[in-house]
């Protein structure tokens, strides 16, 4: 008979998203999320300490269980390549202010870069880093901007709280503060970046 | 599309330096010259990024543009420092003063994005050595979750049919051969106006190698029935056909 904790390593193994432990918890038919992240974090200490080639991490609101980086020079060399594609210079200060002004529309990506950026925009959403929002409600209706759990996976980040802080304007967009940042036990941060939470246009019941 | 679009990019920025728009350029020419941004010295500046635009070549208009108005803004605070008597004094009027405090906080911010931008490049770094599940192999679920969707996936989507119908040939579609029924009439109609005629003549153009076979095959059965004559004087040689004398030419089926 398998242990809970056995299914837990095996819904890891299986999904390509990260895994909320809200999930974990439906699942599981467990009693709450906090018991779910409690099977996470055994499982997790268990690969450490075992020092698996595999490791369980936190990113997007949910846990992945990717290979070590100690590991990657052979993985590389299974691919036969020497490094994996990285963002432009360009491509990583747009996300940069996708990330910290979401949403966000061009013109206003325009005036902090000083320059055009089209293409860059169009290469994120392709890339799916960045998706559109909806429109802003000025004059030609620009598409708004915002990152996608992609972005927060392919960064390594839990949520936009774990963006450094900066002082000035480039502050964080409503609704993350730094009390949000840190991962409430019950998980309802996760839910706070749950894609489609906030930004669009949608109102629920209309 | 946006394949073709990255390689121009790239290669624009080259041309440009590793500079990436105006804001950066005097970004850098700010840092290089140990400038603090709070008292943006608008004579220095002004003369390096000139010199740095007239060193610059541009193949983008918009990029070029940039540039420019960048340059003018420049120019424009410069002037307005002209007029006060003592040169050594960097005192500007109230809108000159505003549109200076305006570029000086422009120039912060994108100081903080170039900064955020590298600390992402690292994550990035980071990240990149470590592998998950690119592709779960679970059955996909019987409702799909609709916030995951947004429109610019259902652009992609179309986009890409459109693509694949691009990449269909329209097939050609071959005319049915005619049968040997019907080339004999048609034969026979010919020699109805005309003693002889070329095979050649029968078969010329673009006639396909199917249309040559029904016609000699239309030949030979109009010989064997004592239609027609077919003479061939050399191997490889012109097919001469002519009429049977004698022969009252009507239809091939009428026999």
């Amino acid at each position: 008979m398998p242990q809970p904790i056995d299914v837990v390593e095996a819904l890891l193994f299986a999904s390509d998203a990260p895994l909320e432990a809200d999930r974990i918890r439906e699942v599981l038919d467990l009693a709450d999320a906090q018991e779910a992240r409690g099977l996470v974090d055994t499982l997790r200490e268990r690969y450490e300490a075992a020092d698996r080639a595999l490791m369980i991490v936190e990113v997007g609101g949910g846990f992945r269980m990717v290979t070590r980086p100690e590991i990657a020079p052979w993985l590389l060399r299974l691919a036969k390549t020497r490094t994996r594609a990285r963002l432009s210079r360009p491509a990583l200060e747009t996300l940069a202010i996708v990330a910290y002004r979401e949403p966000v529309s061009r013109p206003e990506v325009d005036a902090l870069r000083g320059v055009n950026s089209d293409a860059v925009l169009d290469n994120l959403l392709e890339r799916r880093l960045i998706r559109i929002a909806g429109r802003k409600e000025a004059p030609g209706r620009p598409f708004l901007y915002e990152t996608t759990r992609e972005f927060l996976v392919a960064f390594g980040l839990r949520d936009l709280g774990d963006l450094p802080k900066v002082d000035g304007q480039l502050t964080l967009p409503d609704g993350v503060t730094a009390e949000a940042a840190v991962v409430s036990p019950d998980g309802e941060a996760q839910a706070q970046q749950d894609p489609g939470a906030g930004g669009t246009d949608l109102t629920p019941g209309s | 599309m946006s394949a073709e679009e990255t390689p121009t990019t790239a290669a624009l920025t080259l041309r440009v330096g590793e500079f990436e728009g105006p804001l950066d350029l005097l970004l850098h020419l700010c840092r290089t010259s140990e400038i603090d941004l709070a008292a943006l010295p608008v004579r220095a500046i002004t003369d390096q990024y000139v010199a740095h635009l007239e060193a610059m070549e541009f193949r983008d208009l918009e990029m070029a543009g940039a540039y420019l108005v960048m340059a003018a803004t420049l120019i424009y605070l410069k002037s307005k420092l002209l007029v006060p008597p003592d040169e050594t004094d960097e005192q500007l009027d109230p809108d000159a003063e505003a549109l200076r405090q305006d570029l000086e906080q422009r120039l912060r911010e994108y100081a903080r994005v170039k900064a955020i931008g590298v600390w992402l490049g690292e994550r990035e770094a980071e990240q990149a050595l470590l592998w998950g599940r690119p592709v779960s192999e679970l059955p996909a679920a019987d409702e799909i979750p609709l916030e995951d969707l947004s429109v610019h996936l259902l652009e992609r989507a179309l986009k890409r049919l459109i693509e694949e119908q691009n990449r269909v040939r329209p097939r050609e579609i071959a005319p049915e051969p005619p049968s040997i029924l019907e080339r004999m009439t048609e034969i026979l109609s010919v020699l109805r106006d005309t003693w002889s005629l070329l095979f050649s003549s029968l078969t010329g153009g673009e006639r396909r190698r199917s249309e040559i076979v029904v016609t000699l095959l239309a030949v030979l059965e109009l010989v064997k029935m004592g239609r027609i004559r077919a003479q061939q004087t050399e191997l490889f040689g012109e097919i001469v056909i002519e009429r049977q004398p004698g022969e009252t030419i009507t239809n091939a089926t009428a026999h």
